[in-house]
This record gives C-alpha cells, sequence and structure tokens, in this order.
C-alpha cells in the first residue's frame, strides 16, 4: 500500500482511505450486488403491501327472538363484553330477526394473534351472559390473507345435458389437488349445485291419504341409519363380522319406503311425493358466467363455479399462481372431454409481476437517464461510477428489506424511485468535489489518493449531515397510524436505508472507483480553476 | 455563466432595495399559492385519486323482501347493457352471495351477504395497457346508463359500482353516521340525509344502510285449542317449516359422492307455492296441512292458529354501544371534500324546519327534534375521516420533521439564527408543489388532485432543500474560515460554486420523479418532487444567501 499522508477530519475520509486500496473493496462491491440480486429474485412478490388488519365477528343465533329482543338481551350485552377488550378501535352490532352479529375491529397493526385470542378468550370467559335458548356463538377472525384469494376460476359446462352436480364433483375433485400445492392456505367454491335425493310431497295426496308431513319425516329417517359392523367370534375362535346393510341405497329404496298403513293397506312414499335424485333445490344462490366465444360474441349466461385460491401469509403470489395454472393444466383435456372449460378471473400474481417489472423497468429507465444528464455534465468516467453507485444501494436496501420480512410490492418499488433521487446525491457531491479538485491548479501536486481522499473529507461533514436530516424527515412518518400509514409504511421502512447506504457507497466507492478511473488533465498550459 | 451568477449574486445581497425585492416577491408568492388551496379551490385535496384497473364490480341490491328471479331479472338488465361494452371480456354473476372477496369487498361486507335480494357482477376487462379507456372513465360512463336503465325495475333497488381502491379501502367516499336513541327518528333523519345526498352534485351510488320494512305474515297460535287438541307447539313449529321451507332430514354416506348426501324433505313446488300474496290466499293453504295428535287423529292446522299480517321488523344496527345507522355515498371523479360541505350546508340550511341544529367537532352535528326533543348525531365518516386523519397525521408528521431538522442544524451549527434560515428556506418549498399541481391540473383532463402521497413528496422535499442550504452554508463557513473572505463574497463565491451539485442533484431528483408523475397513486408524489424541487433550488440560491447576508455570520460561525 502507498503512503497516504493526508490525515482525514471526518468519517468520510477515512472510509474513503481504509478502502481506497484495499483489495476487499472490490469483493465487496461484487458481494453487494449478488447478495442484491439474490433478493430481488427470491423476495415475495404482492400488488399491494401487507397490511395488519385484525377483528372479529361474533354470531349467536337465537330462533324465535325479533329484532329488538336480539338487540336487548344478545347484542348490547355482546357489545359490553367486547368493549373490555384492549386494542378494540370500533364495535358494530346488527341485531336482525333469530340473529345478533356483533363486530369488534381492532387498531390498524394490532396483531392478528393476539386479536383473535382476546376476542375468543373474552367469549368463552362471559358464555354465561347470553340468554338460554340461544346457540353456541360462532367466531369468525378476519384474515386478510386467508380471506382474500390471489387467484379465482370460474368453471363452466358447455354441454347443456350434463347434469347440475356433474360440474360440481369434477371441480371438487380438482379443488383437492389444488389445494395441495404449497403454500396454498384455503381453496373454496362458490356457486355449483350439491348432490340430494329430494323428496317433494304432494299436498293434495298427503291430505287424500289423510296424512302428516311428520309421518313422512318419521318414517324417513328412522330408515336412514348407519351403523357400524358388529364383531363375534365362532366356537372355533374366528372372527365373524356381521354388517347391517344399509337400508337406503337408491332411488328405489327411499321410493319404497313405507310411510303408513291405511284401511289394511300400506302406503309407499312413491304414491305421495316425487323422489329424485338431484341437486339442493332450496339453495338459491348460483353463480353465472359469460365469456367471449371464439367470435369474439359473448355466450349466453351459464351456470358456473367458482374456485378461489388464497396464500398463506408472507409467500410469493406469483409463484402460487403460477402453480396453480400448471396444475389446471393437467386436468384441462380431461375436462374438455366432459363438455368443461375455465376461466381464470383473477390473477393476482400476474398483477403483481406486472406491476413489479413495470417498475424494475422504470428504475433502469430512471438511472440511465441520469446517467446520460451526467456524462454531458461531469463526464462519462464520473457518470460511470455515480451509476454504479445506484445498484449498489438498491441491492442493500432490497437485502435489508428481504432481511426485516417485507415483500416486493407496488409501495415498496415506489420508496426506491422516490429515494433514487435522493441516493445519489452523495455520490454526485462527492464525484463533483473530486472532479473540481481534480481539474484544478492549485492541488495539482498531490498524488490521485491523496486528492481522493481530501475531496472526500471536505464534502463529509456536510453531507452526513444533510442525509441525516432527510433521514430524520422520513422518521416521523413511520409513526403515521391507521390503514393509510400502515399502506406507507414501506417508504420511512426503506427510504432511511437507501439514504444510509448511500453514505456509505459513496465513500467507499466512489473514492476506489475515482482513482482508478478518472484521468487528471494536464495543467502545464491551461486550467480553469 | 458560474463567474456571472457569482457576481450577481454579490451585487443582489447588498443592495438592500434588491434583497428586499427578492423577500417580497418570496412572501407573495408563498401567499399567493397559500391561497390557491384553501379559499379559491384551484387546487383541490382528496386522498387517494382514482386507478386504472383490469376489474371492477357492480353491486345489486334490491329492497329487502325481494325475491332471486326479481334480483336476477335486474342483473340480467345491468348485463344487457354491459355485453355491449368492446373491453369486455368476461362476466360473472353472483346472485344471492358476494363475489371472491378483494380488498373492497372485505370492507363493505360483501362475505356476509346471504339473502335473495342481493347479487354481485365481477367485470373483467382486456389489459389496461392495450385499452384507451381507463376504467374509472368506463365506470363513470356505465354509472348513469345502468342506473336509469335497471334502478327502475324494481322500487328501492340500488346499483353501485365498485372499483378496487388505489390506496387502502374505505367503507365509501362519504359516510354519515346518524345517532340517536330511536329507531324511527334514526330511519326518518337517514331519508332526509339521503334526500340532500342525491341533490348534491359529484355524489352517486347513495344508499342507507338499512333494511326496508316490507309485509310479512305472522301464524298466531291459539293456546286452549293446542293443549285441547293434544298436539305440542314443537310438532307445529315444524311442520310449517318442513312444508315450506324444507328441511335435510336425514344424510347418506356414499363412496360415490364427496360430500354426504342428504336426503330433503319438503312440499313439492306447485302444492306449496301459495296463489297470492294475502291473508286468504295463506289460510287456505294452511287449512290443506294436517297435523297428528297423540291420539292418531288428523287436525287441520287452520284450527290451531290464526294469521296476521305484520310489518317486517328491520335489522337495528349499533356503532360503539350506539345505535346509528348509515347514509353512503361514492364520489364522482371528483374529491369527496367539497360535496360533503356542499350536503352539509344544505343539512345546516333545510334542517332547521324540524331539528335544532348544533355544530359538534370540525364538521360535525347535533340535531335536537323540536318536538319530541330526542337528540341525534350526523357524524361523518368513510373515506373522508380517514382523509382527515391521515392528513392531520401527515401534518403532524410534517412539523415532527421541521422541529427534528431544526434541532439538528442548532447541534451543528449552534446557530439559532442559521437553523432558522435553513427551515424558512426548506419550507418554501411549498410554493412549488402547490403551483405544481395547479399546472398538472391545467394539463390533465381530469381533475389532479392535491393527495396524501403529495404530503410525502413534500415532507421528503424538507429534507433535500435543507441539504442544498447545508451546503451552500458549510463551504462558506469555511471560505470565510480558512481563505479569511469577506461575508457577502464568500456567499456568493459559495452560491456560485454549489450551483453545479446543487443542480446536479436537483435534476436527479426530478428526473427520477417524472417517471412517479404518471401513476395514478404516486403522481401527487411525483409532482411535489418535480415542481418542489424547483422551488427548493431557488430558494437556496436566491433566498438563503440574502437571508444569510442580513445576519452576522461571523458572530455565528464564532470566528476569532
Amino acid at each position: 500500500m502507498k503512503d497516504i499522508n493526508f490525515i482525514p477530519t471526518d468519517y468520510a475520509g477515512k472510509i474513503a482511505k481504509t478502502f481506497i486500496h484495499s483489495p476487499l473493496t472490490l469483493t465487496l462491491g461484487l458481494f453487494i450486488l449478488a447478495i442484491g440480486y439474490l433478493s430481488l429474485e427470491i423476495m415475495p412478490r404482492e400488488e399491494n403491501p401487507q397490511m395488519v388488519v385484525s377483528g372479529s365477528t361474533v354470531i349467536i343465533a337465537l330462533p324465535g327472538a325479533s329484532a329488538k329482543e336480539i338487540q336487548k338481551i344478545i347484542v348490547n350485552p355482546l357489545e359490553r363484553k367486547l368493549k373490555e377488550v384492549k386494542g378494540v378501535e370500533h364495535i358494530y352490532g346488527r341485531a336482525m330477526d333469530n340473529v345478533g352479529i356483533v363486530n369488534a375491529a381492532f387498531f390498524i397493526g394490532e396483531a392478528k394473534e393476539g386479536a383473535n385470542l382476546k376476542i375468543y378468550d373474552k367469549i368463552m370467559q362471559n358464555a354465561d351472559i347470553f340468554p338460554s335458548g340461544a346457540m353456541k356463538p360462532i367466531i369468525k377472525p378476519l384474515d386478510i390473507d386467508v380471506d382474500i384469494p390471489i387467484v379465482s376460476i370460474a368453471f363452466y359446462a358447455d354441454n347443456e345435458k350434463m347434469s347440475k352436480t356433474e360440474l360440481y364433483d369434477s371441480v371438487k375433485k380438482i379443488q383437492h389437488h389444488i389445494n395441495g400445492l404449497e403454500n396454498v392456505a384455503v381453496t373454496e367454491l362458490k356457486g355449483g349445485s350439491k348432490h340430494q335425493f329430494n323428496i317433494e310431497v304432494d299436498l293434495n295426496k298427503l291430505s287424500g291419504y289423510n296424512l302428516s308431513m311428520g309421518q313422512i319425516k318419521k318414517a324417513v329417517a328412522s330408515l336412514a341409519y348407519n351403523v357400524p359392523a358388529t364383531k363375534n367370534t365362532s366356537k372355533d375362535n374366528k372372527i365373524v363380522i356381521l354388517g347391517v346393510k344399509n337400508a337406503l341405497d337408491s332411488i328405489k329404496d327411499i321410493n319404497n319406503i313405507i310411510v303408513a298403513q291405511y284401511m289394511g293397506s300400506v302406503i309407499y312414499l312413491s304414491q305421495v311425493a316425487k323422489v329424485s335424485d338431484s341437486y339442493d333445490i332450496q339453495n338459491f344462490k348460483k353463480a353465472l358466467i359469460k365469456v367471449r366465444d371464439k367470435n369474439g360474441e359473448f355466450s349466453s349466461f351459464k351456470e358456473q363455479i367458482t374456485l378461489s385460491v388464497s396464500k398463506l401469509q408472507g409467500t410469493n403470489a406469483v409463484i402460487i399462481a403460477d402453480e396453480v395454472k400448471k396444475e389446471l393444466l393437467m386436468y384441462k383435456e380431461l375436462l374438455e372431454k366432459n363438455g368443461i372449460h375455465y376461466v381464470i378471473t383473477r390473477n393476482d400474481g400476474e398483477r403483481a409481476d406486472e406491476a413489479v417489472n413495470e417498475l424494475v423497468y422504470h428504475l433502469v429507465l430512471s438511472i440511465v437517464i441520469i446517467a446520460i444528464l451526467l456524462a454531458f455534465v461531469l463526464g462519462w468516467r464520473e457518470s460511470l461510477i455515480v451509476t454504479f453507485t445506484v445498484p449498489a444501494i438498491l441491492a442493500i436496501t432490497l437485502f435489508v428489506a428481504y432481511l426485516s420480512g417485507q415483500t416486493i410490492n407496488r409501495i415498496t418499488l415506489f420508496a426506491f424511485l422516490l429515494s433514487l433521487g435522493l441516493l445519489v446525491d452523495a455520490a454526485i457531491i462527492v464525484i463533483e468535489n473530486i472532479h473540481r479538485h481534480y481539474h484544478s491548479k492549485e492541488s495539482a501536486h498531490e498524488t490521485p489518493t491523496e486528492l481522493m481522499i481530501k475531496a472526500t473529507d471536505e464534502i463529509g461533514a456536510p453531507t452526513n449531515i444533510a442525509t441525516l436530516a432527510i433521514i430524520l424527515t422520513m422518521v416521523p412518518m413511520a409513526f403515521v397510524g391507521q390503514m393509510m400509514g400502515q399502506f406507507m409504511k414501506p417508504i420511512p421502512a426503506n427510504v432511511p436505508v437507501a439514504l444510509i447506504a448511500s453514505l456509505f457507497v459513496a465513500y467507499i466507492f466512489t473514492p476506489y472507483l475515482a482513482v482508478r478511473m478518472l484521468k487528471r488533465p494536464d495543467h502545464s498550459d491551461k486550467g480553469e480553476e | 455563466m458560474f463567474k456571472k451568477f457569482e457576481n450577481f449574486i454579490h451585487k443582489a445581497i447588498q443592495s438592500s432595495s434588491q434583497r428586499k425585492l427578492i423577500l417580497i416577491v418570496t412572501l407573495i408568492a408563498f401567499v399567493l399559492s397559500i391561497l390557491m388551496i384553501a379559499p379559491s379551490k384551484m387546487v383541490l385535496a382528496k386522498m387517494l385519486p382514482g386507478k386504472n384497473n383490469d376489474t371492477f364490480n357492480i353491486y345489486v341490491t334490491l329492497a329487502t323482501g325481494s325475491s332471486i328471479s326479481q334480483t336476477q331479472e335486474v342483473t340480467s338488465c345491468v348485463s344487457a347493457i354491459l355485453t355491449q361494452e368492446k373491453e369486455l371480456r368476461d362476466l360473472e354473476v353472483f346472485l344471492g352471495m358476494g363475489s371472491p372477496l378483494d380488498f373492497a369487498g372485505l370492507i363493505k361486507g360483501s362475505q356476509f351477504k346471504n339473502s335473495e335480494n342481493v347479487a354481485e357482477l365481477v367485470l373483467n376487462l382486456t389489459k389496461k395497457h392495450h385499452r384507451d379507456e381507463p376504467s374509472y372513465l368506463m365506470v363513470q360512463r356505465l354509472r348513469p346508463i345502468v342506473q336509469s336503465q335497471c334502478q327502475s325495475l324494481y322500487k328501492g333497488t340500488k346499483i353501485s359500482f365498485v372499483e378496487p381502491p388505489a390506496g387502502p379501502p374505505t367503507m365509501a367516499a362519504i359516510v354519515a353516521e346518524i345517532y340517536g336513541d330511536n329507531a324511527e327518528g334514526i330511519r326518518k333523519l337517514s331519508s332526509r340525509v339521503s334526500d340532500v345526498f342525491h341533490h348534491t352534485d359529484g355524489l352517486v351510488d347513495i344508499d342507507i344502510m338499512q333494511d326496508d320494512i316490507f309485509d310479512t305474515f305472522k301464524i298466531v297460535v291459539n293456546n286452549t285449542k293446542i293443549v285441547r287438541s293434544g298436539v305440542d307447539i314443537e310438532q307445529l313449529n315444524n311442520i310449517i317449516y318442513l312444508a315450506f321451507e324444507g328441511m335435510q332430514i336425514a344424510v347418506k354416506n356414499s363412496e360415490l359422492y364427496n360430500d354426504q348426501v342428504p336426503i330433503y324433505l319438503s312440499l313439492s313446488k306447485e302444492s306449496k307455492s301459495f296463489t297470492r300474496k294475502d291473508l286468504n290466499a295463506i289460510k287456505v293453504k294452511l287449512g290443506a296441512l294436517k297435523l297428528m295428535n297423540t291420539q292418531g287423529i288428523m287436525i287441520p292446522l287452520t284450527e290451531l292458529v290464526s294469521v296476521i299480517a305484520e310489518k317486517s321488523h328491520p335489522m337495528i344496527l349499533s356503532k360503539n354501544l350506539h345505535m346509528m345507522s348509515n347514509v353512503m355515498a361514492e364520489t364522482d371523479m371528483v374529491s369527496q371534500v367539497y360535496p360533503l360541505m356542499d350536503a352539509r350546508e344544505t343539512i345546516l340550511e333545510n334542517f332547521s324546519d324540524t331539528y335544532k341544529i348544533k355544530k359538534i367537532g370540525l364538521f360535525n352535528l347535533q340535531l335536537t327534534d323540536k318536538e319530541s326533543g330526542k337528540v341525534y348525531k350526523l357524524i361523518w365518516d368513510g373515506e373522508m375521516e380517514v382523509t382527515l386523519d391521515t392528513f392531520v397525521e401527515l401534518g403532524a408528521a410534517f412539523i415532527a420533521a421541521l422541529v427534528l431538522i431544526f434541532l439538528l442544524m442548532v447541534v451543528y451549527y449552534k446557530s439559532y439564527a442559521i437553523s432558522g434560515i435553513i427551515l424558512l428556506g426548506s419550507f418554501l418549498s411549498i410554493i412549488g408543489v402547490i403551483v405544481g399541481h395547479f399546472v398538472m391540473d391545467l394539463f390533465t383532463v381530469e381533475t389532479f388532485f392535491l393527495t396524501a402521497t403529495s404530503l410525502i413528496g413534500f415532507i421528503a422535499l424538507i429534507g433535500i432543500s435543507s441539504r442544498n442550504s447545508l451546503l451552500l452554508i458549510d463551504y462558506t463557513k469555511s471560505l470565510m474560515i480558512n481563505k479569511g473572505m469577506d461575508q457577502a463574497s464568500a456567499i456568493a463565491h459559495s452560491a456560485a460554486t454549489r450551483a453545479k451539485p446543487i443542480f446536479l442533484t436537483a435534476v436527479a431528483i426530478m428526473l427520477a420523479s417524472t417517471l412517479l408523475a404518471g401513476d395514478a397513486v404516486f403522481g401527487g408524489l411525483g409532482v411535489s418532487l418535480i415542481f418542489g424541487t424547483v422551488a427548493a433550488v431557488i430558494a437556496s440560491l436566491l433566498v438563503v444567501p440574502v437571508l444569510l447576508n442580513i445576519i452576522d455570520l461571523e458572530k455565528h460561525f464564532d470566528i476569532n
């Protein structure tokens, strides 16, 4: 190492002095770029930042009570109890005929696990305050990650003749496979009709035979019973299994149920009712879809079943969406043979990927524009040096973000775009000062190394303080509460990191690169000051 | 060029008339820009602007008590209009339930939808890069057509357009919470408030969160007859439920199917439907139903009960233990602040006939019924409240940032005067922020709002412009100490020397922000940074030197 006579007064100069001839600097630079790239690749991608929103809904049914009664004996006491829970911001009560619903919303940012536990505890401790006849309380915690699906797929049948339950059965099979994919939390079906044996009684025939509905109910229920097989041993110690065959196996069995004996003759169920192996006719919910056919015209409405998939918290939406798509392709052929088609109606993974890629492109574009600008003003070598510092700073920031469990989303990338303008500052100021000293006559006698360190050291103190000032402006933003505060959190979390990184990178790499790349002008005949 | 600038500064800061001129011009610019926001409404404030999406939802809600087929009729009407849209890729209808949950639905209670009078439509559009019309303009165009054609099919039908929010979701743009002690009074007041909303410009999708009251019938059991006839009430209840609603009376396990197969018992559709919706039809039908008593004798239901007509019991809502109702409205591409103010004005003017009105808090009202003396409260909530809270909190963050910077400067320079100058200089960037928004508003088709992200940009700007001032002052100091320059020439020389890096960093920030400026959500941030930086550069190269020369730097730098 060469002898360096200049004694720096500021950290900036000290850092520059340590690294300017160290062989480790290059390795460090490459290492930083590598971890940055790795972080960009492995960090989970999402469209919107994760928000911590906690809350629980408590549902208590009391059949036969009117809305006003429910309000007095269920909703009001429940509201009072939930108000005792710390961290609850708002309590919403809804009293309807037969049922009371109370929703406790926690302050934004209150951790989900603790919040759910507190509500559950409170309800269980006070199970005695609910009126007799009330059903067991149902507690449904809110879980944004699990509740909001990232992918939804609509399945529909082309074949008009296909029975309503066949579609449901096919989709149900696929649901099971998709649920088995890694990091998939919940899959849910909307729409579709389930299997059901329907007994539709004709009221006229019922009164004709002088029967009541109660008799029919009793007759069917007494036969629809499954019993486990009994086990016994024979005298020579062999096991004998004795099973009772289910009385009702098919429609025929149900049709032949004897509901009553009237004037000596038996009355079968088929005589008073229509029995069918069909779908749940009492379900009023229905999901429909219209898609464009090959000619771009809309088809008529078709019944559909939507399969929605949600992911575990902190996992990569992009990867899961792709996995789901791949899994679906495996079944595509089989489904189409049966006349079932599907269309992906929501793909947040794709949306997230698009948003992230677009912003990365913007980021690169900005860096190029700034590089061109600097090349004109300071020269291409100086410009190249500053341009190198940007990916290095972003790499460090990304890595820190990855370590702190953040995801790449729209807001994180905007935080980067915002800091981009700020984080080239330190490097620009250092390189500009080096440039100025390099080109000035007064410092012509100094060695390049010394000059670099001196130039870096000179602007060290104000740059440190100025960067600290910008970091300080960002700190209060971290304390903004509400949804908006949560939403914007990546800005106060990442910009300060980027700024601190920008200081170190500017002090370490700018002089290191400058001493190797910059050409010193010849001051022997002329020179500007 | 920098030499010229040095001379100009040198002259300017020494001549008292030019000094005054610079300061007065700055002051006028500052006051004018503040005026642009507050009274003149030239720059409008909103939390977050609309965002161009590839999808949006339409919520259809009929009057409570409507049937699923009526709901389907309305959705068919809506989809007939929608399918004429070229940019529509596919259209889903979810009848009687909510669509797969999204951010907006989570807050609007889409996951709890489970009745025959509701439906949700999901529209998937072509990718936004290949589409000329942004989704928010499409919504604005379709809304009046769909609502005028389909809302009139059944009275009380509400069709609302729900777009994925650009930021955090809220219940609605404007929510008026009406609190009170009696349900009747709340109902009356809510409908009056909703009337006001209907007549306020810029408000759409107005809805009251309450059940409609509709006709129902009630079976009244004759106790004496029940006891005498030897049947019990449970039996009676079961029979009525079984006959009309139907019940899954048993299940069958099956290896063929994925679920247990229920056995469902009910009257057939033809025999259970009433001929008309009136008392007599119901009585006739009930007469055909029979119960078997303990002796095995069949007794017609009508022997035991009578039927009366009744009004339904609407749902009772409460928030934080107070009975209430919500009147909600969305804004049609305008900021929610101004329609809210208009609506509040109208309420203040028109409601004084029946209510005594008192203002509470910032915008909230307390209304006392003149006749009954009952007290109601009107509290604003929704996006408005969130906006207000966010702006207040960001404002607090801004002040905290100013204080922190001031303290930092005092620690560094050990001088209140210099720290004050730096702070003043950085505060001036607000001129750029506001003028920038005004200019952008002139050049864009839609209103360009001052948003929460604009404020974030402004906060970042204080840091940036104090950095400029800092570099300037620091160099001046070193010139005065090391080279023994006099105050005025040191300031001028420093301004000229530092102009280059200040310009460079400013241009870097502006270039990096141009890409932000195009985004819906972060446009405000971008515009703030671009125009604010311009103001900051002018402030630190012109105003700060002038201010610096007013004070005695030698004393403040502690030279000697």
